[in-house]
């Protein structure tokens, strides 16, 4: 499974994303928690998160999101069941394909957004 | 206890708990519930909304829903036990100096401690809807 063949790739990912989003998720429940200083604070903070090079930094969190998601699924259906293990390769480029998919559709949803405001 | 086990049996001797295979469960059956709170705040926060339109009126509307804070609970505590678990992993793996590998680990569950608290706080602590009213009256007073 491994020896730089997808299982590695898989693993990989799984691991950079999973940093990636516990990370954000440490600056996201800091940055929400602000609103307890009331709304001149938490506004003022806000607004310089509402800047581009975030926005797309939160496009990108969502996509490992996605991914970390349906890699996970892969994993506790390797796990779980015979199967899973015959089959992981082919469910990590569904993971893929799907993770694409989706990101593509985030993408036009947010994109036109960052630059329309 | 500075002897590394060198076989099952003696791991088993030396390891009287399954702590981490507790910890192997919680991450599959966690993942599995945090995919659907993850992807229900995502849908709410993202695509429902202009992520930009955030501000204080619409987060404290939010936090005046007994609905938000319970689901917002469930979020805070499956995510930060999945991800903190999740990041423990790393440096396990990552920092091959034990000493430095148990500071790492102590600023990470000081840090994930502190914000734990402050989110808990943030749900439970405060009546949002009534500053939200305040904070409304006020807009209307200025324009």
């Amino acid at each position: 499974m491994y020896r730089g063949r997808e299982g590695q790739w898989a693993f990989i990912l799984h691991r950079l994303s999973g940093i990636a989003i516990a990370l954000f998720l440490l600056l996201h429940v800091l940055d929400i928690s602000l609103v307890m200083y009331g709304p001149k604070v938490f506004n003022a903070f806000l607004a310089f998160y509402h800047q581009w090079p975030f926005r797309i930094g939160l496009i990108m969190v969502i996509a490992g999101v996605v991914y970390h998601s349906l890699n996970g699924l892969r994993i506790i259906i390797m796990d779980f069941t015979e199967w899973g293990i015959h089959v992981q390769r082919e469910m990590w480029y569904g993971v893929l394909v799907i993770t694409a998919g989706l990101g593509f559709a985030i993408l036009a949803k947010i994109v036109p957004e960052i630059i329309g405001g | 206890m500075a002897v590394k086990p060198k076989t099952l049996t003696q791991a088993k001797a030396l390891y009287s708990t399954n702590s981490e295979l507790a910890w192997w469960v919680f991450m599959r059956v966690s993942g599995l519930i945090l995919i659907f709170l993850v992807a229900g705040h995502i849908w709410m926060g993202n695509i429902q909304i202009n992520v930009a339109d955030v501000d204080y009126a619409y987060v404290a509307s939010r936090l005046s829903k007994g609905w938000v804070k319970v689901y917002d609970t469930f979020l805070l505590f499956f995510a930060m036990l999945h991800g903190v678990n999740g990041l423990r992993y790393s440096i396990e793996d990552y920092f091959k100096q034990a000493n430095r590998r148990f500071w790492a680990k102590i600023i990470l569950f000081t840090i994930a401690g502190i914000l734990f608290v402050m989110g808990t706080m943030t749900l439970w602590a405060f009546d949002f809807s009534e500053m939200g009213d305040a904070v409304r009256s006020l807009d209307g007073g200025s324009h």
